[in-house]
């Protein structure tokens, strides 16, 4: 029911701030009598509308909350936890994505896949570093050379 | 005759030995995605049009094709082995597959998935090639007000089919139509929300988005799950093949499952999934022994496995012939279609019958390959799932780097991806369907043409949209679908009196 709440109040908030960056939409109507602004305000219009949707579906839903307490904060409390590791994994990718082209997909790729691996299939070392290396090398291979995509060269290429 | 004409060419397109190549090799990377836990359809056309740049639009659109309609084959060997079912479309196959798998007929469980796969598949392509060209030749009728109209409801009813909440699906929906906004305006060449960045004025890449919510999302929302405890992997055991009786149990069930999964797809909103769960709960009520299921009956695997994958040719009906999708996995499949700069709709038929019919007949000879790869090489597949999962979840990510990076050779891409991926992981956490946002990005800029158009010519006049009768019946049914979740309940309600408990 939280979570429900708060995306009421993020949708509401993303509905005006949409409303707010159409307004500087500069529009010269020539011979297209609705111009670039109607349809976004119609689009928020509804979006305000869904919002108004989603708190009736709150407020009907309300009668039926209380389940047992201690499960639900062991559950929150291994829930955050798993949180915290995603959103590892978040910063991680970003990272990776950050040194992409600095460093060129093959350096950047092996790491990031070696650490994830490791964090993730825990204690299998030889496995882990013969699938980060060769993965990586593969599909270097396969991309750049054989199927033409550009892939930024950076510290190691050939 | 000129229609049969144009249906036999496409045997001629689809029987070219580089459009058989890609046919199978869209089967084959299908199956693969349908048993990989991780990765659906969506993701898996998504992960590969970068692959494709620079093959004609016919190959490319034909393995594109098979990904989809094979994931549907791949997911339901994960449902009965695993019990972790590959696809939403396959939960309702691991309810009785993965009890026949326990008591030793995971064989026979595998064999009657991929018979009732082909048979429906089968099916349900001679009903798309039926339906097709009537139903193209009407949609030739339509105007811009009749298509706005028309994707209107086509949204109304993924947004309301989708979750379990509508007012999430309208949310999901505007927020879609929100994205698809961005960019220069095409009529007034306003720049739109690029907010200076001049990356985002050609607009969102809509490949950016589903690589994000659905490859990288699904990656977030599965590490989650792989945290938290591992899935045993049932031995394939039993002959793989059916006994005599076990055929005669399952007949009726693909017949029916075909049918219904056929008529779902071609519904926009309802799909595989519902078609499957529909299949599944008619099996139950019609069978003799309904408290047997959940236990291993062969039936409850037969009538949605045939149901998914007739509905899989059913959904191609709305794409091909309106240019309107009625799923998350067939608006991916359009905006693969338009990357290759092919709108797909009634006009195509009449522009280039060589690659419609080219596109159907190749699903004729893909679901012959199915059946091949599913039956006797089942067991190499099922191999895949031994592929640890911290690492087969790692290699997606990096996948979808190469993925998203291809398209433009772009950094900031791959961030917006990477923002995708976790809206994507917190829409599932917060039960947002994800398939009407896609739907209505890659609907978003015709739909506002559509509307601007009808406008323009009814000289800003919005009683344009109730001036024919498809646009007055379109609508209604947008209203119905709406608040169909609220009437639904009331009117069960209504009918079967207190003494109905089970929903």
């Amino acid at each position: 029911m939280l979570t429900d709440k708060i995306i009421l109040a993020l949708t509401l908030l993303l509905a005006a701030v949409y409303f707010y960056a159409t307004a500087q939409i500069p529009s010269l109507e020539i011979g297209d009598p609705l111009g670039p602004k109607a349809f976004p305000i119609l689009l928020g219009v509804i979006l305000v509308l869904a919002c108004v949707l989603l708190a009736v579906e709150i407020i009907r839903a309300k009668p039926q909350p209380a389940v047992e307490k201690d499960a639900a904060s062991a559950d929150s409390a291994e829930n955050a936890k798993h949180l915290w590791q995603i959103g590892g994994v978040v910063v991680w990718t970003a990272f990776y994505f950050w040194m992409f082209d600095r460093a060129g997909y093959i350096a950047t790729t092996t790491v990031y896949l070696l650490a994830l691996t490791i964090v993730f299939n825990r204690g299998k070392w030889l496995a882990n570093i013969l699938t980060s290396v060769f993965f990586t090398i593969g599909s270097y291979v396969l991309f750049a050379k054989i199927l033409g995509v550009v892939l930024p060269t950076g510290l190691v290429s050939f | 005759m000129d229609t049969l004409g144009h249906i036999m060419n496409g045997f001629n397109v689809a029987l070219m030995p580089v459009n058989l190549w890609y046919t199978f090799l869209g089967c084959l990377m299908g199956t693969v995605i349908g048993v990989l836990p991780g990765i659906g359809p969506a993701a898996g056309i998504g992960l590969l049009i970068p692959v494709t740049y620079g093959m004609n639009p016919t190959s490319a659109l034909i393995m594109m094709a098979g990904i989809y309609y094979g994931a549907m084959y791949g997911g339901s060997t994960t449902s009965i082995l695993i019990n972790t079912p590959g696809e939403a479309s396959s939960v309702m196959t691991a309810l009785d597959g993965y009890q026949m798998a326990k008591n030793g007929r995971a064989g026979a469980a595998l064999a009657v998935s991929a018979i009732g796969s082909f048979l429906a598949g089968t099916f349900g392509i001679v009903a798309l090639t039926i339906l097709a060209v009537p139903l193209a030749a009407y949609a030739l009728k339509f105007g811009p007000a009749e298509y706005c109209c028309l994707m209107l409801f086509s949204l109304a009813a993924v947004s309301s089919l989708t979750g379990k909440s509508v007012a999430k699906g309208i949310i999901s929906t505007v927020l879609g139509l929100m994205i698809s906004t961005i960019g220069i305006d095409l009529q007034s060449g306003q720049p739109r929300y690029t907010m200076g960045v001049p990356e985002l004025q050609d607009g969102v890449g809509f490949l950016v988005v589903v690589v994000g919510l659905f490859a990288m999302g699904e990656v977030f929302s599965n590490l989650e799950d792989h945290i938290k405890g591992k899935a045993e992997i049932i031995k394939l055991s039993g002959r793989l093949w059916l006994t005599r009786e076990e055929w005669s149990r399952s007949i009726m069930p693909i017949v029916r499952g075909g049918v219904i999964g056929f008529f779902k797809g071609v519904l926009p909103g309802a799909g595989a999934t519902i078609a499957t769960m529909l299949s599944y709960t008619v099996e139950k009520r019609i069978s003799k022994t309904p408290e047997k299921f959940g236990s291993g009956m062969i039936e409850g695997v037969a009538g949605p496995e045939a149901a998914n994958n007739a509905a899989t040719c059913g959904s191609m009906v709305p794409l091909l012939t309106l240019g309107v999708p009625g799923s998350g996995s067939t608006a991916v499949l359009m905006g693969a279609f338009i990357m290759y700069g092919i709108q797909p709709g009634p006009l195509l038929f009449e522009k280039r019958p060589d690659l419609v019919w080219g596109l159907v007949d190749s699903m004729y000879i893909g679901n012959i390959m199915l059946l091949i790869l599913n039956l006797p090489l089942i067991g190499i597949f099922v191999r895949i799932l031994y592929i640890p999962t911290g690492i087969l979840l790692s290699l997606i990510l990096a996948i979808s780097a190469i993925g998203v990076y291809s398209i433009n050779g772009n950094v900031l891409e791959l961030q917006m991806a990477l923002m995708f991926g976790v809206l994507g992981y917190l829409f599932r956490k917060c039960d947002i369907p994800l398939a009407p946002m896609v739907l209505a990005l890659v609907l978003g800029g015709i739909m506002e043409q559509s509307f601007r158009q009808a406008m323009t010519i009814s000289g800003a006049d919005p009683t344009v949209f109730v001036k024919s009768g498809i646009c007055i019946t379109l609508l209604v049914f947008t209203v119905i679908m709406v608040s169909l979740p609220v009437i639904l309940p009331r009117l069960r309600e209504w009918t079967s009196g207190p003494e109905d408990v089970d929903s």
